[in-house]
């Protein structure tokens, strides 16, 4: 890829410099700020990147087991964008340093907990790091025949990888619905262990599978800017922006199940995490994140014309991410306390995975094609009309 | 006089050679144009220059509408109009109304749209469109893509409009005659039709009078009515003595309502009230004092009640020396067991209620012997 196509985005030195700026933030912070705190935001950052890169292997294998055409032309992005799930295997054993600090599961006091004693194997250290290792290994083989299969075909052009793709996508389905669940369950509710919900891995997949439509949609977005994706049209954008509106109000409705549930029952064990969040500051931001997450995007996205139009989806699409981090926020970060926890710790954590992120996908972005060339589909997904 | 058209149909050939026609004969301004195809043809809407369809907006709206409805009937029942506060919830608690919310958002939103969409924008009641009636019909069903220009008023003339047709490349044309009696809704057709909603009604309601007359013991669901249980009031051959409700166990007490703690009123003198002396417990006292004690004891305390005149009875006038000098103990006592013609409250007083009464009477006793500065704490 030439160089000119890159002239709207950030020179790569900044990200760079953003990198290593916020790595000294990051070292700082564990020393400066407490070892609790670090651990919080490397958790925070880890969750976000890993449900990224899942939402999007998630968009992918969707295709695949539905056997959607309209997504072929579009499908190298979320592709790309599942890439992340590589970073975030070193990301995801350095944050099993965390499980001792912040897991109170994980800490000798619970085997006389009484309400952790009988998990404490489940939530041990040992049996924690090994589903983490597992659950990052089971994404690695998502990874591998979905997008490196997909990147293979490329050159050899043999439709036999559309046929096992198609046959691989409902195992994996399983293997994602396991993945996201252990995750969840293991990596934010296990920062309270006494508190449980059933439907939290589906709250979790949500939001994954959002930040992955929306990475999605910003990335095409982008990559029409710079005039390449030739051939996606509005009807594909409108699909896209279906999806996202159709998912924020999925993620509302399980978000609210789960709140009217427990406070309808009003279980101390139960509401305690509730009650920790509508209160002082984190009551503000859990109405913030309401409105971010779904009344605003909501109404951007409910008539027909403003899911084609890209200057609004790019707005939504930013917005979504945005509301993504807060939610992940939200989730983790009141175990730090009642007050919010945002200075410099978090905000060079930002620099430094952001920075990150962004520069991996940019390098993702300028690999190869930028359409699935072998996949015999391509043709039709380019002539999908609403 | 021209003989009146309902509409002149070009039969073409191709869906392309249908596209390629549809400009030339908008741009024409014979009548309307619409187009009937045998499967949908992307683009044609913009082609023909259809407007957006005004269903969307109005779901939003009735559906917003929806919304507001549920909560406001919620609110004003569970608020307004009878509160009650069940589960600990306090009356109007927002997220209880969210389900039905929900649900009506949707019970309006979907029934705009369908019979919005039936009855607004497809103009049913609408019996037998001219064009099925016409000989293209089976083309238009199977093979061919038609295109109609339709009459908008009496000005229309169908030889033009056929000849605009064919100039666009249509094979075959045929002028629609006006149809001899409005397809839209008649007084004719809205009879008939009320006509076969009342039969349906009566047929229908004839069958379920007979059906349950006939055949009465057929109960649809009985697994309610059947299961095992103990009905309250009612016989039981479950235990030995065959009643469904059993007497508690002998020496149950109620949470809190412990019968007597105290042996005699002498040896109940050293008990000490456990409550703190706080406002809500001197209004808890007050409350039941009121209740309970006032009709006899009067309301301060003095032993002249409502009561005491119709039946001449003398109760203890507490504010007397003899009940100043009580320890808190005595007292207690005395609400527990009853004394001379007074029963016992133990029945009906929780022990935090029993001790507030004590702490009450105190309370009235010392405002009816108030020191000076007493009257300084009140007035500070």
């Amino acid at each position: 890829m030439s160089q000119d196509k890159n002239a709207s985005n950030l020179p790569a030195s900044w990200l760079w410099g953003a990198v290593a700026l916020g790595a000294l933030g990051v070292l700082g912070s564990y020393a400066a700020a407490g070892p609790e705190r670090f651990w919080a935001n490397w958790v925070f950052w880890f969750v976000l990147l890993f449900t990224l890169g899942l939402g999007s292997l998630f968009i992918v294998a969707l295709e695949h087991l539905v056997n959607a055409k309209w997504s072929v032309p579009i499908r190298r992005i979320p592709e790309r964008l599942a890439t992340l799930l590589i970073p975030s295997i070193p990301v995801g054993l350095i944050a099993l340093g965390a499980i001792p600090v912040l897991y109170p599961g994980a800490r000798p006091e619970a085997a006389h907990h009484p309400l952790l004693a009988g998990k404490a194997f489940w939530l041990s250290l040992p049996f924690f790091s090994a589903r983490t290792i597992v659950a990052l290994a089971l994404c690695l083989l998502g990874l591998w025949v979905l997008v490196g299969g997909s990147l293979k075909q490329d050159a050899t052009k043999d439709p036999a990888f559309n046929f096992r793709a198609r046959k691989f996508a409902p195992a994996f389905m399983a293997i994602f619905a396991l993945v996201v669940t252990l995750v969840a369950f293991d990596w934010i509710s296990g920062l309270t262990p006494e508190w449980y919900s059933d439907i939290f891995g589906v709250y979790v997949f949500a939001g994954a599978f959002l930040s992955g439509l929306a990475a999605t949609a910003l990335a095409v977005l982008h990559l029409q800017d710079q005039g390449r994706l030739e051939g996606v049209r509005g009807d594909h954008l409108y699909n896209l922006g279906g999806f996202l509106f159709a998912f924020t109000v999925f993620w509302s409705y399980i978000g609210f199940a789960q709140y009217m549930l427990m406070w309808y029952a009003n279980l101390p064990d139960e509401v305690i995490w509730y009650k920790v969040r509508l209160q002082g500051a984190w009551h503000l931001i859990t109405l913030v994140l309401a409105g971010l997450h779904f009344v605003l995007p909501f109404f951007a996205l409910v008539t027909r014309d403003s899911k084609k139009d890209p200057r609004r989806l790019r707005r939504v699409a930013y917005l979504m991410l945005g509301a993504h981090v807060l939610d992940i926020y939200w989730l983790i970060f009141p175990i730090l306390g009642a007050s919010p926890r945002f200075s410099w710790p978090e905000l060079s954590f930002a620099l430094f995975f952001l920075g990150g992120i962004l520069l991996w996908v940019r390098g993702a972005m300028q690999k190869g094609e930028d359409m699935p060339v072998g996949d015999p589909f391509l043709r039709e997904g380019l002539e999908f009309r609403l | 006089m021209p003989e009146t058209s309902y509409a002149v149909l070009g039969v073409f050939e191709t869906p392309d050679a249908l596209m390629k026609a549809i400009p030339q004969v908008r741009a024409a301004k014979l009548g309307a144009v619409e187009a009937y195809t045998p499967y949908a043809i992307h683009g044609i809407e913009e082609a023909l220059g259809l407007r957006k369809s005004p269903l969307g907006g109005m779901v939003l709206v009735m559906g917003i509408l929806g919304a507001i409805t549920a909560f406001g009937f919620q609110y004003w029942i569970s608020a307004v109009d009878y509160p009650i506060i069940t589960g600990g919830k306090g009356a109007g608690s927002w997220e209880a109304f969210i389900p039905i919310m929900f649900e009506v958002t949707v019970l309006f939103a979907t029934f705009t749209a369908g019979l919005g969409m039936l009855f607004l924008l497809n103009k049913l009641p609408f019996f037998g469109h001219p064009v099925l009636s016409s000989k293209s019909i089976k083309g238009i069903t199977r093979d061919r893509y038609v295109l109609a220009l339709e009459a908008e008023s009496e000005a229309f003339d169908s030889t033009a409009a056929a000849r605009a047709l064919q100039a666009a490349g249509a094979i075959e044309v045929e002028a629609l005659p006006a149809p001899d009696r409005s397809p839209f809704l008649t007084s004719d057709y809205v009879l008939r039709t009320l006509g076969g909603i009342f039969t349906a009604c009566v047929v229908a309601g004839m069958a379920m009078y007979f059906a349950t007359k006939w055949f009465p013991v057929l109960a649809p669901m009985k697994y309610m009515q059947e299961q095992p249980r103990l009905n309250a009031q009612k016989a039981s051959s479950f235990f030995k003595d065959g009643h469904g409700m059993q007497l508690p166990v002998a020496g149950t007490v109620a949470r809190g309502y412990l019968p007597t703690a105290t042996g005699t009123q002498e040896e109940a003198a050293s008990l000490v009230n456990p409550l703190p002396r706080t406002p809500e417990v001197f209004a808890l006292g007050k409350k039941v004092y009121t209740n309970r004690c006032e009709v006899c004891h009067g309301a301060v305390g003095n032993g002249v009640g409502s009561l005491t005149a119709a039946y001449g009875a003398k109760p203890a006038n507490l504010q007397a020396q003899q009940f100043l000098d009580y320890p808190d103990g005595k007292i207690y006592w005395a609400i527990v067991n009853g004394k001379n013609a007074m029963p016992s409250h133990a029945p009906y007083l929780s022990e935090r209620e029993r001790w507030a009464v004590v702490d009450y009477v105190r309370a009235l006793q010392r405002a009816q012997n108030a020191k000076d500065e007493d009257l300084k704490v009140a007035t500070r």
